[in-house]
């Protein structure tokens, strides 16, 4: 700011112009790309559909109809409890590595922490065909164990069920969980640690005292990510669950590709998005706290 | 680093964490060199063969190129509409800020499918761009998100002492922007350029809706998913994620060491 006040002001109309000019594509393409779409899923979602043709209209039976359904509702239940038991798992499986790498790896921080995200950026199909291997019924875990005489018969539940479903989804979303976590754990002073262990507290009490809710910021924004990605998330469903016990992307993606039924999908499409918001909103004093935003 | 160690079970916990990150991925590029036809353990004989003929097949190599050719559209539209922007952001006084973020930052937390469908409602308006048009843009929109984040925090760590000096001096904006803030940036550029293409490059729900008769990798892959998979995808998959792994390994290491040189000087 105060470099725009402290040059010589030369050509003011040039000066007022370039900042509008530079933010005006992105925020206009984003309104074109990203807006619009949003608000005709809205809009769609209260229209009606007659032998496959949309209708313009004002209604809120696709809402009320996706209440009478039950499969809905059990498609629905297991989007938010997969959701929710892949949020807890990322936690405890993120926390101590999130720790290490802040806390205990030195110079390897900044490696390790790349070693991490790493396999994010590979693409989603490609992972979860990899997880096919791994967790077929001739696949490698099932060969694994068999050779080694853990089982007999090939654990079968293992692929196409909400077991892969929820292994898939770990995986994938593991790496988003490490970093914010890191992020606060780096934040956390090492003589606040070791004044609690100066007192007598035992690693446990320091753990459950100091580090636990410094940490609560990385822990409040990874949650809020993995829960929000795991609830719309379709491929890792898609390939690993089966066909047989359905998730709210599956049945929305089904409701608008199979039976061109596109009000009714818009509908579970918009009550996907609340879901969304309401855990960004329960989540939004936390977000703002780990941007460092209003500081500690 | 602090007394509280925990001894030896971090470290090996870590271990065992990083080994499960990157299992699939040894087991994928494993798989790619088994001779058997529907791979399986155990490994009996390997063979480079399913490299040649993945890149002997031509509706495989054309998906790969496919996903090139757009995935690059993607990162370079994506980093040129968020440069300006992420300038303005960081360095000048903007009504409505949160506004702003709230729609620049918006599509990274609204589920893919949704703006997968939302898409392809509007393209409803103009069916001739569903294809390759459709991808481009769509994923323009996704990474321009990641990008402006990138380059935000980029740009909020630049030293607005090199830009007032070489203003001073009687350079004007496009002569300081050329000369002093281009150079400076170009690294994270590079870096935010290779991710964005990574992100595109993979991304397959957006994709898979707009796509009409176009088809990208992940659109030929998740096809074949849905058969009997020829080993040939795991061939082309391996190459593709150690490439993938490459590309963004060194980006971040770029950013990062970008980062660190700016905090010492």
């Amino acid at each position: 700011m105060s470099a725009a006040h402290d040059i010589p002001r030369r050509r003011p109309l040039l000066r007022a112009a370039l900042p509008a000019a530079g933010l005006l594509p992105l925020v206009l393409w984003q309104i074109v790309f990203f807006v619009v779409p949003v608000a005709l899923i809205f809009g769609v979602s209260v229209w009606r559909t007659q032998s496959y043709r949309l209708i313009p209209a004002f209604t809120f039976d696709n809402y009320i109809a996706i209440f009478a359904r039950p499969a809905i509702w059990r498609a629905l239940l297991l989007s938010v409890e997969t959701a929710a038991f892949v949020t807890v798992a990322c936690a405890v499986l993120a926390f101590p590595v999130a720790y290490f790498i802040a806390k205990k790896a030195g110079r390897w921080r900044g490696l390790l922490l790349v070693a991490v995200i790493a396999p994010f950026w590979i693409s989603i199909v490609m992972r979860v065909a990899a997880w096919r291997l791994l967790l077929g019924e001739r696949g490698v875990i099932n060969q694994v164990a068999m050779t080694l005489g853990l089982t007999d018969a090939p654990m079968s539940f293992l692929l196409y069920s909400p077991v892969s479903t929820a292994i898939g989804l770990i995986y994938a979303y593991l790496p988003l969980y490490v970093l914010p976590l890191y992020a606060a754990i780096s934040n956390i002073h090492d003589n606040w640690i070791e004044a609690a262990l100066d007192l007598n507290a035992s690693p446990a009490r320091t753990f459950f005292e100091v580090i636990l809710p410094l940490s609560a910021p990385g822990l409040v924004v990874g949650a809020v990510f993995c829960f929000v990605f795991g609830l719309g998330e379709f491929v890792t469903p898609a390939l690993l669950g089966g066909g047989k016990q359905l998730m709210f992307s599956q049945v929305i993606q089904d409701e608008f590709q199979r039976r061109l039924d596109w009000p009714s999908g818009a509908a579970m499409a918009v009550v996907l998005l609340v879901l969304v918001f309401a855990a960004l909103a329960l989540s939004m004093k936390w977000i703002r706290r780990a941007s460092g935003e209003t500081g500690l | 680093m602090n007394r509280l160690s925990f001894g030896w079970t971090l470290p090996a916990y870590s271990v065992l964490l990083y080994a499960f990150l990157y299992l699939p991925i040894v087991v994928i590029v494993l798989f790619a060199f088994d001779a058997k036809a529907i791979p399986g353990l155990p490994i009996d004989a390997f063979t480079t063969d399913w490299f040649s003929a993945s890149l002997g097949d031509t509706r495989l190599v054309g998906s790969l190129l496919t996903s090139i050719r757009l995935a690059l559209m993607a990162a370079v539209l994506s980093t040129a509409l968020a440069m300006p922007a992420a300038m303005v952001l960081a360095w000048r006084p903007v009504r409505m800020k949160s506004l702003v973020l709230c729609l620049v930052l918006g599509p990274v937390v609204l589920p893919q499918l949704v703006l997968g469908l939302g898409l392809v409602v509007l393209f409803r308006a103009a069916p001739d761009l569903i294809g390759a048009p459709a991808i481009v843009l769509a994923h323009t929109t996704m990474t321009s998100s990641y990008a402006t984040l990138m380059l935000y925090s980029r740009f909020l760590g630049f030293r607005r002492s090199y830009i007032e000096a070489a203003m001073n001096l009687g350079a004007d904006e496009f002569t300081t922007f050329r000369e002093v803030v281009l150079p400076l940036v170009a690294p994270s550029l590079i870096a935010v350029l290779l991710l964005a293409f990574t992100d595109a490059f993979g991304e397959f729900v957006v994709a898979w809706f707009l796509a009409g008769f176009t088809e990208t990798l992940p659109i030929a892959i998740w096809t074949s998913l849905r058969q009997v998979i020829s080993p040939k995808i795991y061939a082309l998959s391996a190459l593709v994620i150690l490439v993938t792994l490459f590309v963004s390994v060194s980006a971040q290491v770029w950013i990062l060491g970008q980062s660190r040189r700016e905090c010492e000087s």
